[in-house]
């Protein structure tokens, strides 16, 4: 018999405001009840009103931990990502969000972290602790981030650099890293835009890389962006690379 | 549901007509009402420096929502108290499978919920067969659900754990829950109440003042043997001279059964703090949680309460039986 592992919650003590804006937040049996019941719905709006189609299914993740990492031109991007998972592995996936919308208020931050499972980044103080907290849970518990590398959703919906903070998470790491490429979000739900149009959305996953070859160090992390930067754009049905 | 299902669940005779009822509920009130202002008064006195002063107004405020919320519920009815027995039991599983990581076996932690609902439906519908069934039920139904993911690895931990949480918080608190079927179950519960949190207080005070010799030095540093003995033998008191009117009319008002039963209030009492002291020694935390400013978790709390309530039910039980002059299933029928 294995020794028992009595891991109390990592936000045990945490004042309920501060825990829903908390890198440490866990989910418990509601909050996996709340997320069972936002997904499922989203999924049914996805696919009645956009016609989501997902192409290169075999190469979705079959266990934590992972990153899927893709462009950003729409609210609706985090949506159609998170729900292409299966349900063992949604719920311990955390969506990286901007701490400066999503978690602003409290009320904000109930339905981030309640609806959503997303985990805070704050963008104008993003401290490297915080990446460094980021991978270590990555690694610990393990679970799934899904991450836009490019930091912002893009105004005019063309693709932007990526930043090297998602080099900071999987530099020196067997976390595989899946590229994707949604394509029709920004036609759908453009930053300037209220309400989303019905048009259809699609959803491309390449193959999964790993950067354990890579060094983890300020040269490694931008080669890791690099690399995923031009993955997500090879994957562009008229750029002829992706699986179409 | 039949038409004597309403009065049945919400209305159970004049509240007060025990003198314990309405004597604790009015001192209760009038201690509520009156501790902010002493504290206030002592510390301007200076009778009390600043830095007291502020813990014993972070525990009256507690209190003064704690107080509310144990004695309304026995005050309102048999429903009331039942589902706020029930719901304490499903917040103490929470803190509970946080402090243990058992939250994150969603599936057993799905089947301890159910096995508590399910306790707190039996003691609604006072339905005693189903009330017994419930327990060795859950007990196999957290087994099997802990064999569906086909993962060996841990399963005697995680399942040991569901079990331990669901027949702490589930069976050992319901029983509590059960005793308000009983026309005459006011008293009885505001006693239990009574006696297992002054036992607490009564443990601390005489552990401070008379206390030397620790009383388990690994699992609680802090309580003393003298502590110990002094909450029993002050606790047994209590229960001798409160029991007599609050089980006027039964066998229990006897003085042999009322030392009995505040003998077994006060040790199990003593007993269900260290057991909750062990389980945060073992986790290696401090609080279960930061529930109630000043106390920490709920559990921190109701720990005490958790062997009691099951041994003054079937006390009770056996020597006066509960609810027997009551019809079964206002909510089912039949």
């Amino acid at each position: 018999m294995q020794d028992w592992q009595l891991r109390p919650a990592r936000d045990l003590g945490l004042p309920p405001t501060e825990r829903l804006a908390s890198l440490r937040r866990e989910n418990g049996l509601v909050s996996t009840a709340l997320h069972l019941a936002w997904w499922t719905a989203v999924r049914g709006y996805l696919t009645a009103w956009h016609g989501l189609t997902i192409h290169g299914r075999e190469h979705l993740p079959v266990g934590a931990p992972f990153l899927l990492v893709a462009n950003h031109t729409s609210h609706l991007d985090v949506l159609a990502l998170a729900t292409l998972l299966p349900w063992r592995e949604r719920d311990r996936t955390f969506p990286i969000a901007a701490g400066d919308v999503f978690f602003k208020t409290p009320l904000a931050s109930a339905f981030a972290a309640g609806l959503l499972n997303a985990l805070p980044m704050w963008r104008k103080k993003c401290g490297s602790h915080a990446l460094h907290d980021l991978r270590q849970r990555l690694l610990e518990e393990p679970c799934g981030y899904i991450l836009f590398p490019e930091g912002t959703r893009s105004r005019d919906g063309h693709m932007a650099a990526f930043k090297p903070g998602v080099g900071m998470l999987v530099a020196g790491t067997s976390v595989p890293v899946f590229p994707c490429r949604l394509d029709g979000c920004h036609r759908a739900l453009p930053p300037e835009a209220r309400w989303p149009r019905p048009t259809r959305i699609h959803l491309r996953i390449g193959p999964p890389l790993a950067f354990a070859t890579i060094p983890d160090d300020r040269a490694g992390w931008a080669h890791v962006a690099a690399t995923l930067e031009a993955r997500v754009r090879s994957l562009d049905p008229d750029a002829g690379g992706g699986p179409a | 549901m039949n038409p004597a299902t309403w009065p049945r669940l919400f209305d159970t005779g004049p509240i007060f007509a025990n003198p314990v009822t309405a004597v604790v509920t009015a001192t209760v009130a009038a201690l509520l009402l009156l501790t902010i202002p002493v504290i206030h008064l002592l510390a301007r006195r200076g009778m009390i420096d600043g830095q007291l002063r502020d813990e014993l107004l972070l525990r009256g405020r507690s209190w003064m929502v704690l107080a509310p919320l144990i004695l309304g519920p026995i005050l309102l009815g048999t429903a009331w108290t039942i589902v706020a027995i029930g719901l304490l039991g499903l917040l103490c599983y929470r803190e509970y499978a946080q402090a243990t990581g058992l939250f994150r076996e969603k599936e057993v932690s799905l089947v301890v919920v159910l096995g508590i609902l399910a306790v707190t439906f039996a003691a609604l519908d006072h339905w005693y067969r189903l009330f017994v069934a419930v327990t060795p039920l859950t007990v196999g139904s957290i087994a099997i659900v802990a064999i569906l993911r086909d993962q060996p690895r841990g399963y005697v931990q995680r399942v040991a754990l569901g079990v331990l949480g669901f027949v702490l918080f589930g069976s050992c608190l319901g029983h509590l829950g059960y005793l308000a079927n009983d026309p005459g179950y006011r008293p009885w519960m505001i006693l239990t109440f009574l006696a297992v949190e002054l036992n607490d207080i009564f443990a601390f005070v005489v552990g401070k003042t008379l206390g030397r010799r620790q009383l388990a030095p690994n699992t609680s540093p802090k309580k003393t043997v003298a502590g110990a003995l002094g909450a029993v033998v002050l606790t047994t008191l209590l229960v001798v001279a409160v029991g007599g009117a609050a089980f006027r009319g039964t066998v229990l008002a006897s003085p042999a059964h009322l030392v009995a039963l505040g003998l077994l209030v006060a040790v199990l009492g003593q007993f269900g703090d260290l057991m909750l002291s062990s389980i945060k020694r073992d986790v290696g935390i401090k609080d279960m949680a930061a529930t109630i400013p000043g106390h920490g978790g709920l559990l921190d709390r109701f720990d005490s309460l958790i062997l009691v309530a099951p041994v003054v039910f079937h006390y009770i039980n056996y020597f006066v039986g509960v609810a027997t002059s009551r019809p079964p299933h206002p909510l089912t029928g039949g």
